[in-house]
């Protein structure tokens, strides 16, 4: 088994604007490791989040390659790269309203995110593990921001994702919400899942196993976090 | 199904503006569609029914006629065999002799005999009435001195006079009518006229029994199958089959007397005239109509966007996203299509010329708003899926292909359209009929011109906002703050305002067109209807009116003018009474006072030669004074004033011009016992039906300018409803900062009326033109005077220009109530 789950090799990504073309990541090659917590980390506008929506295989790069598990996507059709979201790859967004669908239950969340991907539905559990039990007839309105984030992380569990990429998770949260979600991590990182975060979060920088440190689109340190 | 998309439906009603609005506007878009099949539908029956109204009712089915010829013994055979063939339905036949001697009272009185099942029954009784004898007409009668019921006709070999009835005559019951020309006596000069009223027998065997010099050489026959009147033409078209089967089956040597074919056949042709000149406006309605549902897609996925990104994030394609706002929006479509198929089926009677439809109009209707919802449906589908495929998938948009699109001048191939719309419309938009009483070939596409010209106005429009709204940004009119937001405020929803001018200009275009197109030629008809027959009714009278042997009933006095008609080698001229002419004919917009001032002397009228002319009657005329038209002669003749007439036996025809409709003109004549005959209406003077043609069509096309002015209304009202958010940080931020409530209200009334008012200016004048142009080419009868002409636009325009004004304030009460609903909590987080 490769000792990395996600591969960039020298990934470049340009935006094309009204004013001309933007580059918002430049030659950025790394590793990310099987097991742990790795953090992109970085000031606001260094590429963070674009760099986790590539590895996410949510945005093809412009230039280089991204692989999973060894294989190459970058190249692969729309409907490969899918097929790859839908049974392995798990994206939680900074908003925790962004990851659930409002108007469905806790539970049906969790099934929805379960059928996406074929997998058997284990809500009871997953909300056990979570540390929500008995909340899977209530509207997702009635959770807390931390719990909401918790339950986006469930729904990845759900989904039997095999690599969980979180975008920014605590920064919307208050204190208290936060450390939840940062238990929440660490709980998935045990379970042997590799969690990718992008955030500037010291708290969350210091929980890292790996942290890749990003300034202007380009990669200014990696490996053990500082 | 996944739970996403199976709790779609239910997802709905998580949004009620987005469900209101898909309703609305799949409603809207049914509604177009479904009202022009049912329009169309409803215009041949409105065509049937319109040319049943000029024809007897017994005439309806085919029916046999014999002026004279049949001997008296087949009579009873005829009635037997029409019977047997009618399969048990009703049969009435009417049996006439030819005017004879009849002697009652042994003077030597003329009389005709005639029986009609039923035909007692409808006879005004003035003495008598018993059933079992003769009764005889009034006007025979005053032929016989010392007449007293009781009396028997030639030399007592006739049965007993039991009643006497009064003459029948025009206008008839519909009874009648068919029997026309046998029943109504021509009394106009008993001195020189022979009196023909009928002499009605107690049964048809009497008749049959009449002695044989007064049946030699046979009797005259109707023989006629009273029917229910067909509503629509396939009603008639099924009777028209019928008849002339029961005819077959019948083989009878009498004429066939068939009424129903032309009918049937412009029925038919409106349909076609109608249904393919309101398809081009139908077409461009629908395509506004899917962009609508376009619109409310991409509403949805901006609305929709983080759940669509998760789903998508979750290994969702662009299909199934599309499902997605299908299965969503699609139940919203669909309620909105049946209810505007509903709407179209209930305000039938508010927009269609009739409310009988052809067999299976409804089903097509409904199998049109189902292709509707479908395409619905797929353009959700399409949109949904192409905007989360740009939005996730595809290369960020260069923006190039919406500005290829915006460059392409479309504007340019309307105009072109529109020209050759108006070469049609110029050299052969209606032609003349091929057959006496069919109607005109309509020429769609020339009917489609002033449309063209209101939607090519509607485009440049649109061109010119969209630059100047670029150019905008160069205005500085901070010393009138309203002014300036209002500028920005229409600058940065630059989309959004070109679409709701665009259809503004349409709707109000539209309605514009529709409403004055229609109302010219309903005001054509009437005018050529009157300057036809010169009043809205006419009855020929007796010279004993004109020189005052008879007295006017004073009744008639202020309503009625008496005219003569003096005409010989296509010369014809008018003799009037310059003191009452303006009191019974019918003048259209010609001012009284004027008119009967020039009425002084003789006239030319219109393009007479201009040479000296002697008509029956008349002194020589060649008169230096003229006017371009005159009811009856149109726009060549004479008008000789009364008082230079040489004599008044010599003038060809003497007729009571008046007014008042012809049953109210005729009635104090009867009372007054004046002969009168051959009496006219204007209302069924000519036939309108290529007038009514093009009035239906477009009254249709009001109607859909009435829903592209609600959907013009709705879009601006919902364009406020969207930028709610902006507006009310915007507004909140801008009171804060020192501005009064006041000037806010003004940025609206003045971003809001700009706009309207815009498309109120221009839509009324491309409106305006376009109708200019096309109201006088569209003549269905150019050999009648006078031309059609634009009608007053003043209360079209003062009404639009209300209804703009009502939209514009609750539309800037909406802004202004948002931006007073901001809370601190939005200013912060901006």
């Amino acid at each position: 088994m490769a000792d990395h789950v996600l591969r960039l090799v020298e990934v470049g990504v340009d935006y094309r604007t009204p004013g001309g073309t933007v580059t918002a990541v430049s030659d950025v090659s790394l590793d990310v490791p099987a097991r742990g917590v790795t953090v992109l980390a970085g000031p606001s506008g260094s590429g963070k989040s674009t760099l986790l929506r590539v590895l996410s295989l949510v945005e093809r790069p412009t230039l280089g390659n991204v692989e999973l598990r060894g294989a190459g996507t970058t190249r692969l059709p729309n409907r490969a790269r899918r097929a790859l979201r839908r049974t392995d790859v798990a994206l939680v967004f900074q908003n925790p309203g962004d990851n659930l669908i409002g108007h469905l239950s806790v539970g049906d969340n969790l099934r929805a995110a379960a059928q996406s991907a074929g997998r058997p539905e284990r809500v009871d559990e997953v909300l056990d593990q979570l540390g929500l039990p008995g909340t899977a007839g209530w509207k997702v309105t009635a959770l807390s921001g931390g719990q909401q984030q918790r339950l986006a992380f469930g729904c990845a569990l759900a989904r039997g994702a095999t690599v969980v990429l979180a975008d920014e998770p605590t920064s919307q949260l208050d204190r208290a919400s936060a450390d939840l979600v940062l238990e929440t991590l660490v709980d998935l990182s045990r379970r042997g899942i590799p969690v990718v975060v992008a955030s500037h979060d010291p708290r969350l920088i210091a929980l890292a196993d790996t942290c890749f440190t990003l300034r202007d689109g380009t990669l200014v340190a990696d490996g053990a976090p500082a | 199904m996944q739970i996403p998309w199976r709790a779609a439906p239910r997802a709905a009603l998580s949004s009620p503006l987005t469900l209101l609005v898909s309703v609305v506007t799949a409603l809207l878009l049914s509604f177009v569609v479904a009202a022009a099949v049912l329009h169309s539908s409803a215009s041949g029956s409105a065509a049937i029914a319109y040319q049943e109204d000029r024809l007897c009712d017994q005439l309806l089915h085919p029916g046999l006629d014999a002026k004279k010829g049949v001997p008296t013994k087949s009579v009873n055979e005829v009635v037997d065999i029409a019977t047997k063939a009618a399969g048990g339905g009703e049969v009435l036949a009417g049996t006439y002799t030819e005017v004879r001697r009849a002697d009652f009272g042994g003077a030597a009185t003329f009389a005709k005999f005639g029986y009609r099942e039923g035909a007692v029954d409808r006879l005004r009784v003035l003495e008598g009435g018993s059933r079992d004898g003769l009764w005889v007409p009034l006007s025979l009668t005053k032929t016989v001195e010392g007449f007293q019921l009781g009396q028997r006709g030639m030399g007592g070999r006739l049965p007993p006079v039991t009643a006497v009835y009064a003459d029948l005559n025009d206008p008839l019951d519909q009874w009648w009518c068919t029997e026309r020309q046998f029943v109504i006596p021509n009394i106009i000069d008993k001195n020189t006229d022979v009196t023909s009223a009928v002499v009605w027998m107690p049964s048809r065997q009497s008749f049959l029994d009449l002695p044989e010099s007064v049946t030699a050489g046979g009797v005259g026959m109707t023989v006629r199958f009273p029917t229910e009147a067909p509503a629509t033409a396939a009603e008639a078209q099924a009777l028209l089959e019928r008849g002339t089967a029961v005819l077959d089956r019948a083989n009878l040597g009498l004429r066939r007397n068939v009424v129903l074919p032309l009918p049937v056949e412009n029925a038919r042709a409106t349909i076609g005239n109608v249904r393919s000149a309101i398809l081009p406006l139908t077409l461009i309605s629908l395509l506004i109509g899917l962009a609508g549902v376009a619109t409310v897609t991409s509403g949805w996925v901006q609305r929709c966007h983080t759940e669509l990104r998760m789903l998508w994030c979750r290994g969702s394609g662009p299909a199934a996203l599309g499902g997605r706002a299908v299965l969503e929006l699609g139940l919203p479509l669909l309620l909105g299509g049946i209810a505007g198929l509903g709407v179209a089926w209930l305000l039938l009677p508010v927009y269609a010329p009739s409310t009988s439809l052809e067999p299976g109009t409804v089903p097509t209707a409904a199998a049109a708003v189902g292709v509707v919802v479908l395409a619905s449906l797929v353009v959700t589908w399409l949109v949904a899926a192409f905007r989360t495929h740009r939005a996730f998938q595809g290369r960020p948009s260069s923006g190039r292909a919406r500005r290829v699109f915006a460059a392409v001048p479309w504007e340019l191939a309307t105009g072109v359209l529109a020209v050759l719309a108006w070469q049609r419309l110029r050299e052969s938009g209606l032609s003349t009929p091929v057959k006496i009483g069919g109607l005109p070939r309509i020429d769609a596409a020339a009917l489609a011109f002033p449309l063209l010209v209101v939607l090519t106005t509607a485009l440049l429009a649109a061109r010119v906002l969209r630059v100047l709204l670029r150019l905008s940004h160069r205005m500085s009119l901070w010393h009138l703050p309203a002014a300036q937001i209002a500028v920005r405020r229409l600058a940065a929803t630059a989309g959004p305002v070109t679409g709701v001018l665009l259809v503004g200009v349409l709707a109000i275009g539209t309605i514009a067109v529709g409403s004055t197109v229609a109302g010219a030629q309903k005001a054509s008809l009437d005018d050529k209807s009157g300057f036809y027959t010169g009043a809205n009714s006419v009855v020929q009278i007796g010279t004993d009116l004109v020189t005052g042997a008879r007295e006017l009933p004073a009744e008639l006095r202020g309503s009625t003018t008496i005219v003569g008609v003096s005409s010989q080698y296509e010369r014809t001229a008018l003799v009037v009474d310059p003191a009452t002419f303006t009191d019974g004919a019918y003048l259209g917009a010609v001012d009284p006072d004027e008119l009967r001032a020039r009425l002084t002397e003789p006239l030319r009228i219109g393009t007479t030669p201009n040479r000296a002319v002697q008509l029956p009657g008349l002194p020589p005329l060649n008169p230096t004074a003229g006017l371009p038209s005159f009811p009856k002669v149109g726009t060549s003749g004479y008008v000789v004033p009364i008082d230079r007439i040489t004599s008044v036996k010599d003038v060809n025809t003497w007729y009571l011009w008046s007014s008042r409709s012809a049953i109210d003109l005729v009635r104090p004549l009867q009372a007054a016992e004046i002969g009168y005959r051959n009496v006219e209406e204007r209302s069924k003077a000519i036939s309108g039906l290529p007038f009514l043609t093009i009035q239906w069509t477009f009254t249709f096309v009001t109607a859909i300018g009435g829903v592209l002015a609600i959907v013009a209304a709705i879009a601006l009202l919902l364009a406020i409803e969207v930028r709610r958010r902006q507006n009310a940080v915007a507004g909140a931020l801008s009171t804060r900062m020192g501005m009064s409530p006041a000037t806010l209200l003004s940025s609206h009334l003045v971003e809001l009326g700009a706009l309207t008012g815009f498309a109120v200016v221009v839509g009324s004048a491309a409106g305006a033109i376009g109708t200019g142009f096309a109201v006088p080419r569209l003549d269905p009868a150019p050999r009648l005077a006078p031309g059609p002409v634009l009608p007053n636009l003043l209360p079209l325009l003062t009404t639009t220009v209300l209804g703009s004004a009502l939209v514009v304030v609750a539309a800037a009460w909406i802004a202004l109530r948002a931006s007073r609903s901001a809370r601190i909590g939005e200013l912060i987080r901006g």
